[in-house]
Formats: structure tokens, sequence, C-alpha cells
């Protein structure tokens, strides 16, 4: 029990006091009830909350970036970026589908791409970032349960990666380097890249194996 | 109940959902994705990994003023930003992804089909990059296309209808990937066009004996 307590003061970014004694399903749904309140109310309260627990994440997100043409002073535009994108888009988030994190994480990538889109191509592209992550209509959520347990495994799946999965998965979540120019960057074929993410995702049953995925899905 | 048989390969999302992949290739996925419920769900939990990555960096301090500097944009925002694509171009469809819909009718030149073959069309579409050309081809029920050799990487989406080569059928949402040096000969089905949307990275070669006459239209020409 003592070993439960101190893992939530330690993934707990908030201080405050109450928050230790909520269950874990509880503490990451308040972000999500935050971003529903911006949402329905747009309350100004609530999101200068989200604001002040996301926003440092943001940045160290942006500051982890790696790709071409990105350069630090740019971070702190990508998070006014994104926190604006927030309370805008909020209507559209949906939380039987996904937790507030992830969602706003696919907000942050997507302000990122555009970002660097918009320094590097003069053309005239007829799409805004964001329709590309469009949704089917038709699209039925997956149970708030299922959505939790997927949340979880992963979580606790990543947090015990052996050190070269781990390596990779940053380099392409957070550095923003494609398969490719990881392999580049490590000095590692490809192919060997690809499997160890592979292997990563297959144990936080992202990826079911090939010869089951028929089965299960 | 979704019946997509073929996917892109996983390194290609898990490239989609961090944002690495380039423009041409994620117009594909994404209109993959508009028909495969199962690669939705594998993306969903793909970007639960890239926010699980995002959450656990050591945060870094904002400046002061960023929460109002935030709050006075917002303050300004208009009302609505929502302004909907008007369907203008007769090649778009309803039952297409929206993305799709949106190049073709939000592009700068309005694409136009354009005669390959007997049994082949093809409409470029823009989209501001340069290292593909994408397009919609038109395979006429029961329609031959040449056979063709891929200089480079081809990613393919079936919209509408099917088609067949030698390795398999392809069906509304199926996604192909065809690696340089791939020979294929894709038919038509024999009952109703077949409509795909592709990228392509470089030339394809022809491998019939006339494929020559058809090379000038077949040049990559990215717009």
């Amino acid at each position: 029990m003592l070993g439960f307590t101190i893992k939530l003061v330690d993934e707990n970014e908030e201080p405050s006091k109450k928050t230790v004694l909520l269950s874990t399903e509880k503490r990451s749904d308040q972000w999500s009830m935050l971003l529903v309140s911006v949402a329905e109310t747009r309350d100004r309260r609530a999101f200068s909350q989200l604001f002040t627990h996301f926003a440092p994440l943001l940045k160290s997100f942006a500051q982890a970036s790696r790709h071409e043409g990105w350069f630090p002073g740019l971070s702190e535009d990508l998070v006014q970026e994104v926190m604006i994108k927030v309370w805008q888009k909020s209507a559209s988030y949906n939380p039987e589908k996904a937790s507030a994190t992830t969602w706003i994480y696919t907000v942050a990538r997507n302000c990122r791409i555009d970002m660097l889109r918009r320094k590097s191509n003069t053309q005239h592209l007829p799409l805004e970032n964001e329709d590309f992550w469009h949704e089917a209509d038709e699209e039925t959520p997956v149970s708030l349960m299922r959505q939790k347990r997927s949340e979880d495994k992963v979580q606790s799946c990543l947090a015990r990666l052996p050190k070269e999965q781990d390596e990779i998965l940053r380099k392409v979540y957070l550095e923003g380097k494609s398969h490719a120019e990881a392999s580049n960057e490590l000095g590692l074929p490809l192919g060997t890249v690809k499997s160890r993410v592979r292997l990563a995702l297959q144990k936080m049953q992202i990826l079911v194996a090939p010869e089951f995925r028929d089965e299960i899905l | 109940m979704s019946t997509v048989n073929h996917h892109p390969e996983s390194s290609m999302l898990v490239d989609f959902s961090a944002g690495n992949l380039a423009t041409a290739p994620s117009i594909c996925v994404s209109a993959h994705l508009h028909f495969c419920n199962q690669c939705r769900n594998e993306l969903l939990r793909l970007d639960q990994v890239g926010s699980n990555l995002m959450s656990e960096v050591e945060p870094t301090e904002v400046g002061e003023h960023l929460f109002d500097s935030v709050m006075s944009q917002i303050d300004q925002l208009p009302e609505s930003d929502t302004a909907e694509v008007s369907s203008t171009s007769d090649m778009a469809d309803s039952r297409y992804p929206l993305l799709v819909n949106k190049l073709i009718n939000g592009s700068e030149s309005v694409p136009k089909w354009r005669r390959l073959s007997r049994w082949l069309d093809v409409a470029q579409v823009t989209t501001g990059q340069n290292e593909y050309e994408v397009a919609l081809h038109k395979i006429c029920a029961g329609g031959k296309t040449p056979r063709h050799n891929h200089g480079g990487q081809e990613f393919t989406v079936v919209l509408k209808g099917s088609f067949s080569d030698e390795q398999a059928v392809y069906k509304e949402g199926d996604f192909l990937s065809c690696q340089p040096g791939d020979v294929h000969q894709p038919l038509g089905a024999q009952n109703g066009e077949c409509i795909c949307l592709s990228a392509l990275a470089a030339p394809i070669e022809l491998s019939s004996p006339f494929g020559f006459l058809m090379k000038p239209w077949l040049r990559i020409n990215p717009m």
C-alpha cells in the first residue's frame, strides 16, 4: 500500500494535497473533466488549471524536437498555439475515446507539424493538419473501461521497456525522427529499428502479432 | 464491420502517430483510416504512447506572461471558424474520406480526368509538396492496366470499387504499398469502375513492349 501511495505522489505533477488520496483513475479523469468543462461552459478557471499542468509539459515536448528547421525559440510559440487550439477545439474532445492527456498530445503533435510545414512550405496545401486525423462520423467509441485499461497497460509497459526499445520510441515520438532517420542516427539497420518498435508495441498489446491479428480484431 | 484486408505496416502508423510521416504518405494513411476500424483503434493506442512519453518529460517552466498572452489571443478569436468546403467537383464523393474531397475541391487547379489508356484515367491533385505525385486513378470495369515496375515507393488506397493484381484482390479501404522493383498488373473488377488514390515517389517503369508509348504521361509531376 505504501508503494502505491508513493507512486501516486511521484507521478503527480500537481502539488495539490487532496489528489494523493484519489485513485489513479480519478486523478487521470481530473484533466478530462476540466477539459469537458472548458468545452461546455467555456470555463476559464478550468482552462487555467489545464494550462498550469500542461503548458510546462508542452514546452518540454517542444524542446525535445530535433526536426530540421526547429529551434528552441519556437517552444513557447508552440505552447501558445496548442493551448489556443485546446480552447477552440475542446468541443470536439470526446472523453469516452481518449483521456485529456492523449487528446492534448494529438493537438500538440498536429500543431508541431503545422508549424514545421508553414516554415518549410510555400506551396499551397488545401488541407489543414487536423484533416489528416478527421474521424468518420459513425465512429463507435471504445468503452471507457477498455480505453482506461489500454492506457494503463501502455503506461505500465512503457516504464518497463528495455533501454534499446525505450530509446527508439523516444526518438520517434519526442525528437520527431522517422524510423529511417532513427536507424541512420543509431547506426542500426532499418529492420532492427522496426522490430524493436514492434516488440515494444506487442508488449503494450497495441500491436497484435500478425498471426493472431485476424482472430482478435 | 470493417472488411478491409490490407493495411499499412505498423511502422507507418507509428510514424503517422508521432507526426513524422511525410505529407503524401500521410494522405494515404489517413484515407485508409477512414475505412479501417482496426487501424483507427491501433492509432488511438499509439497516440497513448506519445501522450505518455510527453507527460513523462521533466516539465519546463513557461514565461510568466504566457497565460495572459494566450487569454488575450483567445479573447480576439472570431466566434466560429468552421468553414465547410462546398462540393464543387463531381469527382468528389460523400463516401470518400473528407481529406480526399478537400484535396479534390481545394486544389489550386481543379483536378480533371486525363485518359492514359482505354482502361485507365488519372487526375492529379495539388498537395503542396514535391516528394510524391498524388493522384486519383480510375480503372474501368474489367479494365487492364499496363504491367509496370516501380522505380520508387508507391502507396495506394482503394476509394471505390475493387481491382486485383497477381497477389490479391483489393477492395474499398485496402492499402497497398509497392516497393521499388515490384512489378504488377492491376485489373479492374468486372462489376464496376475502381477509383484509387495513390502517392508515387518516382516514375514507374512499364514492362510491356508497348509501354514506352505511355511513358510521357506517367512521368512524375508533383504539385
